[in-house]
């Protein structure tokens, strides 16, 4: 860090005869390094240790068993799985016990700081390919219930792997995209307990139904207008459906039971049954449980609010002939219904 | 004990942030954009992969009617779906020659590698659906044996089909 504040203060100084066009890009770097460093301060870590390890394996059910972090053919947890994104080619990290690879070394806050801040341990912010801040909102018991839950996963001796084809300048990039991007989420010490607001809490901080199911812009950062609208396929992001209860392009004709039914089982309406990520975050991988093995409650809350969130007319082609494109939200077709 | 993801920053600050990020980003992902606006937007032409997918997509309904009658606690009526899934399945099995990939087609290549296996399953729906009809006709437990039919649609979708783009 003090070799930047030098870089930092170096740069701030102008260069005799610097043409202006080519001091513009060293101040706003300048600028961004500052902000990176001293803007993006997060709250003193709170008290996430003495979790519930088997309340924890019902959130982790109900975060569709933090499918992103196992391997096809498992162990659970350990990290590995490719993750192509417009920003560079990611590889989940091990999640295990493992002290070398895993977090079997981390404190009980540093995990907790990991999934709901961003904050790896030496300081440095995650890559926003981890949604921490969607997890930024779930709530301290849980969280500490999870991370009880995390310390249970059988050590793996996976090493991580660095991403590919990253941005120039990662660590301040990420530092400037929680900045910019990451909103601020407040977690309530306890979740919802019951009904809608459960399920809203559930899907938006814990399932994270919105991640997969909206699309982004070009910075990577979830549209709001276009939330659980879907993402078209044939682009840089997996094809998602349109989740929104729209009668016509959305599932407005599912009923709830259709809606919890599909989160237990992967079958639609039709008994057709969901396949790749979304057979993962139901059945959960390699033995870890999934949205099936969370509790009939929960399922049901998700589906009560899933009918309660605006109908956004929007067609998602699964061939990327879509017309309104995944990034651009003024020139897509969709329309409050 | 509430934590929350906090920033000072003032509005130039995110305005500055915002010009470095979009030079450093928008560059590359536009061009990423473009590249991949290119599709295969299509209609599936007359032959085999229509006429499977069309079948498919009837026996969709079926299965839709058959879910609807146990929901409204009128199982007798998931006889007649029942029986056209038993009456379509043999006509599906067929219409998977080899070389019938392309167009947008999920079909795995293990259909044409495990055709025994493949064939099987399509044999088991069709004596499942048949035990389905026949619950419906007789008030056996049609829920039952539903979800032994809908568990043939699974096992033969997991193995023999791919996820859709992404899934």
């Amino acid at each position: 860090m003090a070799a930047v504040r030098v870089l930092t203060h170096v740069s701030r100084v102008p260069r005799p005869g610097a043409r202006p066009s080519t001091a513009v890009a060293p101040i706003a770097f300048a600028l961004l390094v500052a902000c990176g460093l001293g803007c993006g301060r997060t709250s003193p870590p709170g008290a996430a240790s003495g979790g519930d390890a088997a309340r924890g394996a019902v959130v982790f059910a109900l975060a569709g068993g933090c499918g992103c972090h196992t391997p096809d053919g498992g162990p659970p947890g350990a990290g590995g799985t490719e993750i192509p994104t417009p920003f560079g080619t990611f590889h989940s990290t091990n999640l295990t016990s493992d002290r070398e690879h895993g977090l079997g070394a981390w404190s009980d806050d540093e995990i907790d700081r990991a999934i709901r801040r961003g904050e790896l341990r030496d300081g440095s912010v995650e890559s926003p390919v981890m949604p921490y801040y969607r997890y930024a909102g779930m709530s301290d018991h849980d969280a500490r219930d999870l991370v009880a839950y995390l310390r249970t996963l059988p050590a793996s001796p996976a090493a991580n792997r660095p991403a590919e084809g990253e941005l120039p300048l990662p660590r301040l990039a990420y530092r400037a995209w929680r900045l910019l991007f990451a909103g601020r989420t407040t977690a309530p010490a306890e979740a919802p307990a019951a009904g809608v607001e459960r399920g809203a809490y559930l899907a938006r901080h814990v399932a994270i139904c919105g991640d997969c199911h909206t699309p982004r812009d070009r910075f990577g950062v979830s549209i709001p207008a276009l939330e659980h609208a879907g993402v078209p396929g044939g682009g840089p992001l997996p094809w998602a459906p349109n989740v929104t209860p729209d009668r016509e392009t959305g599932v407005g004709d599912w009923d709830e039971s259709d809606l919890s039914n599909l989160l237990e089982t992967g079958f639609t309406p039709e008994y057709d049954n969901v396949q790749g990520a979304m057979a993962e975050v139901v059945e959960g991988k390699a033995g870890a449980p999934g949205y099936a093995r969370a509790p009939a409650s929960d399922r049901a809350a998700i589906a009560a609010w899933m009918k309660t969130i605006p109908a956004i007319h929007r067609v998602v082609r699964k061939d990327g002939a879509d017309p309104a494109g995944a990034t651009a939200p003024a020139a897509t077709e969709e329309k409050r219904a | 004990m509430t934590q929350s993801i906090r920033s000072t920053s003032g509005s130039w600050a995110r305005a500055i942030a915002a010009t470095a990020l979009v030079a450093a980003i928008a560059v590359p992902a536009t061009a990423r954009a473009q590249a991949a606006e290119k599709h295969d937007g299509h209609a599936l032409p007359a032959g085999p992969i229509h006429d499977r997918h069309e079948i498919m997509e009837d026996m969709g309904r079926a299965a839709k009617a058959i879910g609807g009658a146990l929901k409204a606690g009128k199982p007798a009526d998931a006889a007649a779906p029942a029986t056209d899934i038993a009456a379509k399945i043999d006509d599906f099995l067929k219409l998977f020659p080899d070389g019938s990939t392309g167009h947008g087609s999920r079909a795995k290549a293990a259909i044409w590698s495990e055709r025994a296996k493949f064939d099987s399953i399509g044999a088991d729906l069709e004596v499942k659906a048949t035990a389905v009809a026949d619950a419906a006709k007789s008030g056996g437990d049609v829920k039952a044996a539903s979800n032994a039919m809908f568990g043939d649609c699974k096992s033969c979708h997991d193995q023999f089909r791919e996820p859709e783009q992404g899934e």
